[in-house]
């Protein structure tokens, strides 16, 4: 008896898993009631990701709480369901999903944070017809979905735009480098400034040649690499004038850490996504670095923008020292976000509706205001790469602070040879 | 006593009635399977009509993608308990087919599926190959080798700029038949045709020989491969199995993500959390990867999506370990034990909560399955269990599984003891059934055996006695295949077994017994006797084996036993079912080693008189030992070895009395 | 010169290696418990110094006064729960991985998911180094390497020399022989589980002297550190400690002759091979059958 019902069990647990589902019909879309306005996404709360994520938890935080307080959004409250993925490309798409098709659905849904993760989110985007602004997404090629909308944009070839304004302002020192060190870190996040994308090879190396400069040590690492001393042995025998390291996070500390153990320090030294806070702890070996970015809260920044911005400053860095975290300065990750919650929120007032499609083609036609990066125009044809408005950072005296293009600059470049 | 939970549920399964629990010829897992596969089927269908939105659709897909992975990694490390971490690199190898295929080059994705199987299925052989091959394999071991391998096979994507190169794969939407509806619909049907399958496999394997053969491995073995199951061949071919399984259910693994890399499928993660669904749903069983996969997945899912904040890891980390803890050997255990109360918790907490309108449906499954799994473990417990047996005795019949009475027992044992027989034994000096010649055996610089020649011949029972470090145990060894003679031939009845594997040794017609007994821990005393009735000379079917079982369990008056587990026996009783499995096999010779130790004086005369039995049905014997008393009732011949030379063979009185024997073996004895 | 230089380097870094597996090997090795929530413990041991030397501001060494007691205690109360729990090898997998889960959660909690580096001024570690010709040795690796030699040599020399070290070994052979022969299991195990616990808390020292931390690095660890266990064959102080410096130079020479991308292939290549040459571990010697 007891062993006949057994297979029936582990039937019956599937068929109760698959049946109960279907007993609740979804909560129908409530536009038009006075429910909030609900807006979801994952972040990367914990993992690999979290020191990024929580930056962007805190820049959503204050978004929403100045919108609300502003008197919201269509009339109503806005409130924002935030999940956590883990770090882990796994996740996105069944939360995702839960978001959209779960119980109580979201009305509108933003991205999560790093390229995978934007990416894998992107497709159930798509099958949902949903409007996604996203933050931080770099590879604009694969980024093909109408309706995704970047929050920061470097341009349509970042392969070829990062290297080429680096070696742009780099140009303008009285002794522009000419021999160059590349240290790269096999993730997708920053590979391609390297090794190009899929047929394009384009990337430092190549255009380093364009140029006629000379690529002395060229190393690929992997993710997770404990031993520095390699790479800083074969950069600090090349002897170059420029060290690249097309890397995120703590890398590049590391890296210094382990030249300056060999009793070396690179002339000039580039670092494409670093942790800010970490670098700033290197104190000397620090001063003088470069960094992509896409905005720094410098004071003169702040002058131009107004007093608006000097505001969501102020608040995101009071809820940022409340929270524990180390740097608190509103940069690029706080800007990348920021742009991206006002292009939805501007795309829904301009089409004056929660419907994506109406949202999507008013973005398409109006483009979107925003605090940090100005008007944006979106065009399908360039996958809504807009106009790139990014630039580069120095450390100046233990601080980062913008140095180029000269119109978004706040400070002149040093150069710290000198 | 983790243990005893296990092998009670795993010996109750196979205890009882007698033949498989089929439907006609049908086994009935396979009814349910293609029940549950259509009903699924047919809910993923229609599920817009049914007001199942695309986020259940995702759940469903997920929960079978896991149940496949899980069941691919059961074949092997479940049933044959070689743990493996190498999961992950069958399921990488099917994703990276699949970004590679569909991903970069516009493949069809309906090719890109089984071509990840095939080429999984290679690594798997490779693996095997190696890994099966060793020696000294241990299950640690194994483990440790194929945690390597995903972290090889990662880096060499990351590497290789065709494949991953670092940059990541977009899998683009796929396109769909007209009559799946949407993404999700695919997504399901594909999944659920790969659980299909891999359940099915899974069924297959454990009604079969195979199956039997595997979970002799994962008790004992050495046993299984002397009693004649082909151990290295069914290990490669549950790895295979799994490899091609855990291949194909990978590359549609990549279809639900979308967007792959390298971090996202070598990581020790996935190992972990297949290896965590196994051990809560149940190793040894089919069906436990299913119940596993269907509570993890949904435990897990629930807290991606619980309000806990900071405290989720927290809560899941402790349940995690409260799992593990309270059911080392899996839910599925408890759960058959009390099947009814199990589903009809489940459903009524879980529909209840549905009614009441308060909770989502993923909080009500979650919720049902949580207590369905407390109620059957609250229901198992001795004190309870023993209040419901009182009053399920009258109206099921197959509540008391345990041993018949001790007084039928042993009636048929004497029945069936005076209905043997017994032939006169054959005269010695008939044919050779046993040739040693000339053997030698060294261990890196120890030379172990040096020169050794001997005959067995028919109806003898030869004793081989020698002091410790005479050579006697890597002669039994060398005798039963398990180890190859540096130099020298050996010859079983007329068959020389050099490079034979040990169970081709077996039916080449030898059998031994273990001084410290191996039985098979998880089947009952009949049925490791019938194991080897199955994978003996003849070879018989699963029922005709237990048939035959009886008849030698009656020849060491083991019947009334028939149904008690290996650990519920006492040393001599195990002694006795070591012989009785080997005769089970019916080999021309039967080794003994050292069948006596440990036993008190009463034990060793009925030992012996079984010996007697045995022979006297036709079985040429040799006792390996260095109770000298007991050869000379028993021997009628002796062989003794000294520090890997032989220095005496002939009559028992001869020998015993031969000046250079008592100097080097009772000598030292004495010293 | 060059490859002599990162050879050593990385070799001095094995010490690292060896004293994270070293704690791994001993509870598989001999208590036959796969302890993946000593990679919590390393982790807490890497915060705790942080803690520590932030609000002391002293020399990093002088914390291990307050994290080795400490994880000593908490090393030891796992090993007595495992042990009471009767849960041992795959079982203990699953259990510990579960609580390295509540360890990482538990340390973001407190720390954030933040990258924590010793304070520069505080650190005498970090970026100096100590200079023998053309050869330089940096400070960080040398007491990593300093501190692999002295524990796990002196553990090793525990493990043979003293009456406990036997009796570890024993019960380590066989169980129930163990046992007849009066060795108090429950005893030994948790004093070995507050050994194990104990180095944890120098690993993550060790770790933060020329490291930054964050919660989700008790992952990135799992690669390595396994290798180092696998190679220096379970239960195995000297073993370890030689498999540690080994990697460490491997990886730092494949990275110098060939590139540091194919440094992980190197390494867990040379472990297949290792486990298939030798199972029972590279620097073990090998027994009498």
């Amino acid at each position: 008896m007891r062993r006949r019902a057994l297979p029936a069990l582990a039937a019956a647990l599937l068929v109760a898993s698959v049946g109960a589902c279907s007993t609740r019909e979804p909560t129908t879309d409530p536009t038009g009631s006075d429910e909030p306005i609900v807006i979801g996404s994952t972040l990367a709360l914990t993992g690999a990701f979290a020191a990024t994520g929580i930056i962007h938890k805190i820049a959503g935080e204050t978004f929403i709480d100045r919108l609300n307080d502003a008197g919201g959004l269509l009339g109503r409250r806005v409130e924002w369901r935030v999940l956590d993925d883990q770090s882990n490309t796994q996740n996105i798409v069944p939360l995702y999903e839960q978001l959209l098709s779960g119980p109580d659905p979201v009305d509108l849904i933003i991205g999560p944070y790093a390229t995978p993760n934007i990416l894998a989110a992107m497709g159930v985007a798509e099958r949902y017809g949903k409007v996604l602004p996203h933050h931080t997404a770099v590879l604009r090629p694969q980024l093909t979905y109408e309706c995704q909308f970047p929050g920061w944009s470097i341009g349509p070839n970042p392969n070829r735009f990062i290297p080429e304004q680096l070696f742009d302002m780099l140009a303008t020192l009285p002794n522009p480098p000419k021999r160059i060190a590349i240290a790269t870190v096999q993730n997708g996040s920053a590979a391609f400034v390297t090794n190009g994308f899929d047929d394009d090879p384009t990337g430092v190396p190549t255009i380093a040649a364009e140029r006629g400069m000379q690529v002395v040590v060229n190393e690929q690492y992997p993710v997770g690499n404990q031993d520095w001393t390699g790479i800083a042995q074969a950069v600090a025998n090349a002897q170059p004038d420029l060290f690249i390291s097309n890397s995120l996070g703590a890398d590049v500390v590391n890296q210094l850490n382990a030249m300056a153990q060999l009793g070396y320090h690179p002339p000039l030294t580039f670092a494409l996504f670093p942790a800010p806070g970490p670098v700033l702890g290197l104190s000397d070996l620090a001063e003088g670095v470069f960094a992509w970015s896409m905005f720094e809260a410098n004071q003169p920044a702040l002058d131009r923008l107004g007093d608006e911005a000097k505001a969501i400053v102020a608040d995101f860095v009071s809820r940022a020292e409340a929270q524990n975290v180390s740097y608190t300065a509103f940069e690029t990750q706080a800007a990348a976000s920021w742009t991206a919650w006002e292009i939805l929120i501007d795309g829904v007032k301009a089409a004056n509706s929660l419907d994506d499609k109406a949202i999507c083609d008013a973005l398409h036609e109006k483009g979107a205001d925003t605090t940090f990066a100005g008007h944006l125009t979106f065009d399908p044809a360039q996958n809504n790469f807009w106009e790139t408005k990014v630039g580069i950072k120095q450390v100046q005296d233990g601080d980062w602070v913008m140095v180029w293009p000269r119109d978004q600059a706040s400070a002149e470049v040093r150069d710290p040879r000198t | 006593m983790t243990a005893t939970a296990g092998t009670t549920t795993a010996g109750s399964a196979t205890a009882g009635t007698g033949a498989p629990k089929t439907v006609g010829t049908i086994p009935r897992g396979l009814l349910v399977l293609i029940g549950v596969s259509a009903l699924v089927a047919v809910v993923a269908t229609f599920s817009s009509d049914l007001g199942l939105a695309s986020y259940h659709l995702v759940l469903i897909s997920t929960v079978l993608f896991w149940a496949t992975q899980a069941t691919s990694w059961n074949l092997l490390s479940g049933f044959a308990g070689y743990f493996s971490f190498g999961q992950g690199a069958f399921l990488g190898v099917g994703v990276f087919t699949m970004a590679v295929m569909a991903g970069r080059n516009d493949v069809n994705y309906l090719l890109a599926i089984p071509v990840g199987g095939l080429l999984a299925g290679v690594l798997a052989f490779v693996i095997g190959a190696v890994a099966f091959r060793l020696r000294s394999l241990r299950g640690e071991i194994f483990a440790l080798l194929t945690l390597a391998v995903p972290f090889i096979l990662g880096s060499i994507a990351l590497n290789t700029r065709s494949i991953d190169g670092g940059l990541g794969t977009t899998i683009p939407t796929p396109d769909r038949p007209d009559w799946v509806p949407s993404f999700q619909h695919l997504m399901v049907l594909l999944n659920l045709g790969a659980a299909t399958i891999a359940v099915a496999v899974a069924l297959a394997v454990y009604h079969s020989r195979l199956g039997r053969g595997l979970a002799a491995v994962h008790d004992a073995e050495d046993a299984a491969e002397v009693v004649g199951v082909p151990t290295f061949r069914y290990k490669m071919t549950a790895i295979v199995l799994g490899g091609v399984l855990g291949g194909m259910s990978g590359a549609i693994f990549a279809m639900m993500l979308g967007y792959v890399e390298v971090p996202v499928v070598f990581v020790l993660y996935i190992p972990l959390f297949i290896i965590l669904i196994c051990v809560a749903g149940g190793r040894r069983h089919w069906a436990g990867p299913l119940i596993g996969a269907a509570l993890l997945v949904v435990l897990t899912e629930w807290f991606k999506v619980a309000k806990l904040d900071q405290y989720r890891d927290i809560v899941l980390g402790l349940l995690l370990v409260g799992i593990v803890v309270i059911a080392p050997d899996g839910m599925f255990g408890r759960l058959r034990r009390h099947p009814w109360i199990a589903l009809v918790t489940f459903l009524v907490v879980a529909g209840g909560l549905l009614a009441s309108g308060y909770y989502a449906e993923l909080d009500a499954l979650l919720y049902g399955m949580a207590a369905s799994v407390v109620v059957t473990t609250l229901a198992g417990l001795p004190r309870v269990e023993r209040l419901w047996r009182r009053q399920a005795t009258s109206d099921s019949p197959a509540a008391p599984a345990a041993a018949p009475g001790p007084g039928t027992g042993a009636g048929s044992a004497t029945r069936s003891s005076t209905g043997f027989a017994a032939p006169p034994p054959p005269p010695p000096g008939g044919r050779v059934l046993v040739s040693v010649e000339g053997v030698t055996k060294d261990f890196g610089g120890v030379r172990a055996l040096d020169n050794v020649s001997f005959d067995v011949t028919e109806g003898e029972i030869v004793g081989l006695v020698g002091p410790n470090g005479s050579g006697k145990t890597t002669m039994v060894n060398l005798l039963c295949g398990a180890m190859q003679p540096t130099a020298g031939a050996i010859t079983i009845d007329g068959r020389a077994i050099k490079g034979l594997a040990p169970h081709r040794v077996a039916h080449a017609g030898v059998a031994r017994t273990y001084q410290i007994p191996k039985p098979f821990t998880s089947m009952t005393v009949r049925d490791n006797v019938a194991m080897a009735v199955m994978f003996g000379r003849t070879g018989a079917s699963y029922a005709e084996a237990r048939q035959r079982a009886e008849q030698c369990l009656a020849t060491v008056h083991m019947q009334h036993l028939a149904d008690a587990l290996p650990e519920s026996l006492n040393l001599h009783q195990r002694q006795l079912l070591e012989m009785a499995r080997a005769i089970a096999a019916e080999p021309a010779v039967l080794i003994l080693d050292e069948a006596f130790a440990g036993l008190n004086p009463a034990e060793i005369d009925d030992a012996v008189a079984v010996i007697r039995r045995i022979h006297a049905s036709g079985v040429s014997i040799i006792i390996v030992e260095h109770r000298l008393r007991v050869l000379q009732q028993l021997a009628t011949r002796i062989v003794v070895l000294n520090r890997g030379t032989l220095i005496a063979d002939g009559a028992p009185s001869t020998v015993l009395n031969d000046a250079v024997v008592v100097q080097a073996y009772l000598g030292r004895q004495r010293a | 010169m060059n490859t002599v230089q990162v050879v050593l380097s990385g070799a001095m870094l094995g010490g690292l290696y060896a004293l994270m597996a070293a704690g791994v090997s001993v509870t598989w090795g001999v208590l036959r418990v796969i302890n993946l929530a000593h990679f919590g413990l390393i982790l807490l041991g890497a915060y705790l110094t942080y803690q520590l030397v932030t609000i002391w501001r002293v020399n990093p060494l002088v914390t291990l006064v307050v994290t080795v007691p400490a994880l000593f205690v908490l090393g030891a109360l796992l090993q007595w729960a495992y042990d009471r729990l009767n849960i041992v090898e795959f079982n203990s997998l699953l259990v510990s991985f579960g609580l390295l889960i509540v360890m990482i959660q538990v340390a973001q909690n407190i720390w954030t998911a933040d990258h924590r580096e010793l304070p520069r001024d505080i650190n005498p570690f970090d970026t100096g180094s100590l200079s023998l010709g053309p050869i330089v040795l940096p400070y960080d690796r040398l007491v990593c390497l300093g501190l692999a030699v002295l524990l796990l040599g002196g553990g090793h020399l525990a493990l043979q020399r003293t009456f406990v070290g036997r009796g570890m070994r024993a019960f380590a052979e066989d169980r129930t022989v163990a046992a007849s022969f009066g060795i108090d299991h429950r005893r030994l195990s948790v004093l070995l589980g507050g050994a194990a616990g104990a180095s944890a808390g120098i690993a993550g020292m060790a770790f933060m002297l020329g490291n930054l931390i964050q919660p989700s690095h008790a992952y990135e660890w799992f690669g390595i550190v396994f290798a180092v266990v696998i190679l220096g064959g379970l239960g195995n102080l000297l073993g370890t400690l030689f498999a540690g410096i080994s990697v460490g130079a491997l990886s730092g020479l494949v990275g110098v002759l060939w590139s540091h991308a194919y440094v992980p292939i190197a390494v867990f290549a040379a472990i297949i091979v290792a486990l298939v040459l030798r199972p029972q571990g590279v620097f073990v010697r090998r027994r009498a059958v």
